[in-house]
Order: C-alpha cells, then structure tokens, then sequence
C-alpha cells in the first residue's frame, strides 16, 4: 500500500511538473519528423527515436527530482517515515517508466507501421526505462546541481550508447549484448522487427536481472551517499 | 565597474568548477565531432547509401548553431535556478547591480560566448558560404537564442525538475530550423513566429534584406517579451 501511495504521489507530481504535457508536445513532433520518413528507413528509425528518448527520460529528469527533494528536506522526511528506501527508489523507477510507456505507446501507434508485438514493446520500454533511470540515481550521487549531474551522465551515456553500434552487425558483435543497453535495445527491435521466442526470453530474464542489480546498488549509493553522505 | 567585477567572478565561478567550464567548452566539441563527421561519415554514407549529405548543409548548419545556443542557454538557466535556490537572485537584487544588473550580467556572459563559439562553427565546418556580414548577424541571432533559452528557463520554471522539463521541451523548438523539410504547409507557416526558423532562413538567403529584418525582429519580439516577463515579476 504504502509503495502505491508513493507511486500516485509521484505520478502527481509528474503531471504538476509537466511530464505528460512535455511528452505530449514531444510524441507530436516526433510524429511530424517520422511521417516524412519512407516506410524502409521508418522501420528502422522508430524503434531508435523510442528507445533513445522516451526509453531514457528517467535518467534526464531522475537527477533533478533527487536535488529538488533533497534541497525540499523531503529526503530527511523519507529517512523518519515508514517508506522505505526500497519502495521510495521503486516509486520513482515504475512512475518514470510508466511515461516512458505511454509515451512510447503513443509514438508508435499513431506512426505508419505494421507488425508490432505490443507486449515486447511495453516490456522492453518499461525494462530500459527502470535501467536508465535506476543509473541516474547512481549518477546523482555527490552532485549539487543539474549542471554537475549533466555533466556525470556523458561518461554513462557514452558507456551506454556506443556499444549500441554493435547492432551494425560484425564479427563477435553479439558479445555486446552483456550492456544491459544492448540487450534492451535487441529486445525493442524484436517488438518491431520481429524475434525468435527464446532469444526474447533471454534478453527479457537478463534484463530483469540486470534491474534488478542495478536495484540494489542504487538503494545502497542512495542511503550511503545521497541520504546520509558518508 | 560592478558589471566588470561581477563579469569576473563568473568567469572565476564557471573556471573554478571543472563541470562548468566543460559545459562552456562542450560547444567546441560540438564542432569538431561535426568536422570529423562532415570527413568522414557522411561521404561513407553517400557511396553507401547513396545520400548527398551536402543538399543539406544549410540545415546542418543551422542545427549546430541552435545547438551551440540551446546548450550555452540551457546551461546558464541552470545556473541561474540554482541562484534563485540558494536566494542569490534575491540578495543581488538589493545590492547596487539591481536585479535587471543581475539580470544582464549572467545573460550576457552566455550571449558573448555563443556570440564567438558561433563564428568559430561556421568557420571551422565551413560548409556554408555566406558573407562576413551575414556570420556576424547568424552569430548574433543565435546569441540571442541563447538569451531567450536561459530566460525561458529561469523565468519559467519555478525549480530544478520544472526547469528539465522546460529544457526538455525547448529542445524541441530546434525542429522549426527544419519546417520545409517537411513539406507541411501549416507547419512552415507556424515556423515563421519561431527565431530558429529565421536561422535558416538567413543562411538560405544570406544576401535578402528582408530575411534579415524579420528575422532580427521575432528574436527581438520574443527577447523583449521574456525580459519585460521577468522585469514585472515580483
């Protein structure tokens, strides 16, 4: 009940601070952008433009709740009440997922394109969204301001991007599926480009796994570093 | 004499923390990652795929400078959020610099050096070729740019998270560089209120008079707005 509760307070807070609204705009323009686009280079260009930007949101907006609580004291507020940290990072990771899912939803059903597999789409958005914004929460730690944290996410990005190239395809290019990006973004493609059942299956359990790692150590970087600043 | 010694403080501010003066010098980097791009992946991309990147090269050009500008305001909307939280804002209000001092001097330290990185971009990528005249006025309109990006952030975001998501959302006035890719006869027309639609308009025409007039007026409309906006907040 209580992780509910944190969960629809955040999901408020979201809506007062704009989030639907901006992705509103954004799923908008991104609409236009991909309208221009001829059916062969849509299908390749849909799955990028989701998994590049509503896929992500969490890691960009994370940092600044975190400072904006942290500056509010909600932080030492949290650390005397009931909820827990677990539940408190949980609240953040689902509510930041769910615009990520609906905005990826929305991208994708009001673009021309036949053949996707709905579930994979919701399951490998939801998955990568809880990685992103789960990173962020690692990333915030030590920061004082947007601008630092800003800075702090080029290493990670870089780290999470540019294996993503190995999807090109060459020799060995596979091995690169262990970035838990990679495998998210493997898993995206198969919603729109089809995958066989058990690779789906590999990358969706690997993924889980990986949240759930990522889970842990954030809880711990966030009661070490961010809440009590050892 | 105080501008100066404020000017100053932000310069030691900004250079004193590593993050911020790799936010001020990330446009640099900007332009040379376009410079190894223009080399060599988009002729890669045009024997591959038989793609002319160079058709395009007004547009690229108006992306980089929107994107020198966007970042340069982005990051002093920040900056000055951060001001408003700690009630610096507030504290140089009451001092002789004023808030329209206050106002002016963080402004303009972002201004001068998108102002510069901008000439530096067109130079270095050289994919255009307009007059010296027409790069002084592209650089001063994405001067400009940057202004209105730092104020939209700061006067309309109330904190940190509020001032993301107007970034996040800013970002996307970019797009309006590129309204007649799109073939969208409403969508052009919307551009025209736009000031990043003027980018590329100018560099389009660099000689029409008229392209510079109008393009000068709706940053200057839309300057004057958020300034009078932040004057008449109490």
């Amino acid at each position: 009940m209580r992780l509910i509760n944190a969960i629809w307070s955040d999901i408020k807070f979201q809506i007062k601070q704009g989030f639907y609204l901006v992705y509103l705009i954004i799923t908008i323009m991104y609409l236009i952008i991909l309208s221009m686009l001829p059916e062969n280079v849509l299908t390749i260009a849909l799955p990028l433009v989701v998994f590049s930007d509503p896929s992500v949101l969490g890691l960009f907006f994370i940092g600044g709740i975190i400072l904006l609580e942290k500056s509010q004291g909600v932080l030492m507020v949290m650390v005397v009440s009931p909820l827990r940290t677990q539940e408190y990072i949980l609240a953040k990771a689902i509510s930041l997922a769910l615009v990520s899912a609906i905005a990826a939803i929305a991208i994708t059903a009001l673009s021309p394109i036949n053949n996707v597999n709905w579930f994979l789409l919701i399951l490998s958005t939801i998955l990568t969204a809880g990685l992103f914004t789960l990173s962020g929460i690692m990333i915030n730690a030590g920061c004082n301001n947007v601008n630092q944290y800003m800075v702090k996410t080029i290493p990670y990005m870089l780290l999470f991007v540019l294996p993503s190239f190995s999807l090109l395809g060459f020799e060995y290019s596979y091995l690169f599926t262990v970035v838990p990006s990679v495998a998210a973004l493997r898993l995206l493609l198969g919603a729109y480009h089809g995958i066989i059942w058990y690779e789906a299956l590999g990358l969706t359990l690997y993924l889980l796994l990986m949240n759930y790692i990522f889970f842990r150590y954030s809880v711990k970087i966030f009661e070490n570093k961010i809440v009590y600043q050892d | 004499m105080i501008n100066l010694i404020h000017i100053k403080n932000d310069l030691k501010q900004v250079f004193r923390d590593p993050v911020m003066s790799i936010l001020m010098l990330a446009p640099l980097l900007i332009v040379v990652v376009f410079k190894l791009l223009i080399f060599f992946l988009f002729p890669f991309i045009a024997t591959k795929f038989n793609f002319e990147f160079s058709l395009y090269y007004q547009y690229l050009m108006a992306g980089i400078l929107i994107l020198i500008s966007g970042m340069l305001g982005i990051v002093i909307g920040f900056m000055m959020l951060d001001d408003k939280d700690g009630n610096i804002a507030e504290l140089m209000a009451v001092t002789p610099l004023g808030r329209s001092g206050y106002l002016v001097n963080r402004l303009s330290f972002s201004s001068i050096l998108c102002f510069i990185y901008s000439i530096i971009a067109i130079y270095v990528l050289n994919v255009i070729d307009v007059p010296f005249y027409t790069i002084l006025l592209l650089s001063l309109l994405s001067a400009i740019y940057s202004i209105i990006i730092g104020l939209l952030i700061f006067s309309g975001a109330d904190d940190k998270v509020k001032g993301l998501t107007f970034a996040k959302g800013l970002n996307m006035l970019g797009i309006f560089a590129f309204s007649d890719l799109f073939a969208l006869n409403w969508f052009s027309i919307l551009s025209l209120i736009f000031p990043t639609y003027w980018i590329t308009r100018i560099i389009e025409s660099p000689h029409s008079v008229s392209a510079f007039l109008i393009g000068t007026s709706i940053h200057i409309i839309w300057l004057s707005y958020l300034i009078y906006r932040y004057l008449s907040k109490k």
